[in-house]
């Protein structure tokens, strides 16, 4: 049970995963994974679709039992449903009939904070999210860019150990994107709590993090971690020209272009 | 920022909405009262008027049973049938919708029997209600439920199949109890359904009553209009009917009433949607 006091929030030790498919078949989504995720840290898992990365998020919250292995959160063991975790899945999800406050608000109900304390944290975190003036409106009066962010503080405001983020800015355009990318960063430096983002993009995946986390195709094995080194705070508009991004990238590439087999000479096409 | 700030017709200068609203008043009103002219010169001249009676004939004929109280008395009776076995029928088919729904289990048992007994016309059940209960109030009380029950119970669970896993999923990690769950988020996201339901079930509760009475009964409206049929009293017929009328309208006002506050947030939305 008790782990060693060092700053690791969550220990993932040889964790395995297989599907059963309709007929009698197995599939394996993950194979033999480990890793330690630390306190206040910001760690990115790529990999190409279909590699396990949102199942990895699901055992995590313990949303889906695992085959093999074990994860330990806090010291404790994942069984059962996680809730030591927030989690901000692909689309916004937040609930349509609740206004924005009380999506916000969701979290800290259910775990029956003080009626001041509850106020003051959905107050806060309405700010922090830029969403102040829209407090009584629902979900479908926000704007796409409006609803992720009242999504993000919703898994923020009743303060979680960890933040697992499942692709959440996948279905959105390019600037909104890039904007959200942003305030998360932002919001992040000054809450300092430990996200997991899951994403498929590398871009994304080097702009945001402290440490990458590279995934393989089906069966998803860990390929590799690369450390960015870049320093913070970021800037995510101008982040082709900050130190140490061309060396994460071209690491995280090259992963790539091995498993996506390509050839050198086709690649130096697609990389520029 | 705000709804109200802006009226419905924008840009355009177009008529305002009252003037509109006016009109279609107007013509509706036309087409009535036209319609009631024409009935009431038409009785006894170009239709025999124990056919169709007249407008005036059935004013009369409200009035007097009216004053001697025995329009009252069955409106009573029948009121209190679907009183009792609406709300009753509502709830327990929310309810069974809402368990089934829950649990595999439990809807792997008596799917199968709750669709055998939807097949069976539910109306051609009454004089069995009338055998096991009598010919009082509670066989109609039955009759009314049992309507209004599967209605209630479709719609529901047909909702609960619908029912988006990852908003369970969210709350219950969020540490929802099974309360919150419950009534903070399963009934909300499947209340849509439940409305659409409760509210096709409103006609269905007056015509489970009427029914029943016409079967059986010794008051009541159904009664009340078969016995007046029988001797050709049509006019109190008309009477029957309209007050039977009045009783769907009121209903269908309260589920308007519980429907926009229960639905507020998709009421919202297609306002947000018109101002585009």
């Amino acid at each position: 049970m008790a782990q060693t006091q060092d700053d690791t929030v969550i220990r993932v030790e040889s964790v395995s995963k297989t599907f059963q498919t309709a007929g009698s078949d197995k599939v394996g989504a993950l194979d033999n994974i480990s890793l330690d995720i630390r306190h206040g840290e910001f760690v990115t898992v790529v990999g190409p679709s279909g590699c396990g990365k949102s199942t990895l998020i699901k055992l995590i919250a313990g949303l889906v039992g695992l085959s093999a292995g074990r994860i330990i959160c806090q010291d404790q063991e994942v069984r059962g449903l996680n809730t030591k975790v927030g989690y901000v899945p692909q689309e916004s999800k937040l609930f349509p009939w609740l206004t924005v406050e009380e999506n916000v608000a969701f979290g800290l109900d259910s775990k029956g904070y003080a009626k001041s304390e509850r106020d003051q944290r959905v107050q806060h975190f309405i700010q922090l999210a830029g969403l102040s003036g829209f407090e009584k409106r629902y979900p479908s009066q926000l704007s796409g860019g409006m609803a992720k962010r009242a999504s993000i503080v919703r898994a923020l405001a009743y303060d979680p150990s960890v933040i697992l983020m499942d692709e959440p800015f996948g279905p959105l355009d390019a600037q909104t994107r890039m904007i959200l990318q942003d305030e998360l960063l932002k919001i992040w430096e000054q809450k300092r709590q430990t996200i997991i983002f899951v994403t498929h993009d590398l871009v994304e995946a080097v702009a945001l993090a402290d440490r990458v986390v590279v995934m393989t195709h089906r069966p998803g094995k860990i390929r590799d971690v690369i450390p960015v080194p870049m320093s913070r705070p970021r800037n995510i508009f101008e982040i082709h020209r900050q130190e140490g991004f061309d060396e994460a990238h071209a690491r995280l590439w090259n992963i790539f272009r091995h498993e996506l087999n390509l050839k050198n000479g086709n690649s130096a096409a697609v990389e520029k | 920022m705000s709804n109200e700030a802006q009226s419905p017709s924008t840009n355009k200068p177009a008529r305002p909405a009252w003037q509109r609203t006016l009109k279609i008043h107007a013509i509706r009103f036309v087409i009535v009262g036209g319609f009631f002219l024409l009935w009431e010169v038409a009785s006894g001249r170009w239709i025999e008027a124990f056919l169709i009676s007249s407008p005036s004939k059935i004013w009369r004929a409200f009035l007097t049973v009216y004053q001697s109280g025995e329009l009252t008395t069955n409106t009573w009776v029948t009121f209190q049938e679907i009183g009792i076995g609406f709300p009753i029928g509502a709830i327990t088919g929310i309810w069974t919708g809402y368990m089934f729904g829950r649990s595999k289990a439990l809807a792997d048992i008596f799917e199968p029997i709750i669709i055998a007994l939807y097949g069976v016309p539910r109306t051609a059940l009454a004089p069995l209600f009338i055998v096991w209960l009598g010919i009082g109030i509670w066989s109609k009380v039955g009759v009314v439920f049992i309507l209004v029950f599967f209605l209630n119970f479709f719609n529901t669970y047909a909702g609960m199949k619908q029912l988006d896993q990852e908003f369970v999923d969210l709350a219950r990690l969020m540490g929802a109890n099974r309360w919150r769950l419950s009534f903070r988020v399963i009934l909300p996201a499947v209340s849509p359904y439940i409305i659409t339901g409760f509210k096709t079930s409103i006609p269905f509760s007056v015509i489970g009553a009427i029914t029943g009475e016409f079967i059986a009964a010794t008051e009541g409206l159904g009664y009340y209009i078969r016995a007046a049929a029988g001797v050709f009293r049509t006019a109190d017929v008309f009477v029957g009917i309209a007050v039977l009328m009045i009783i769907v309208i009121l209903m269908n006002k309260v589920a308007d009433l519980i429907e926009r506050r229960v639905l507020r947030w998709q009421t919202q939305t297609e306002s947000v949607q018109v101002q585009g």
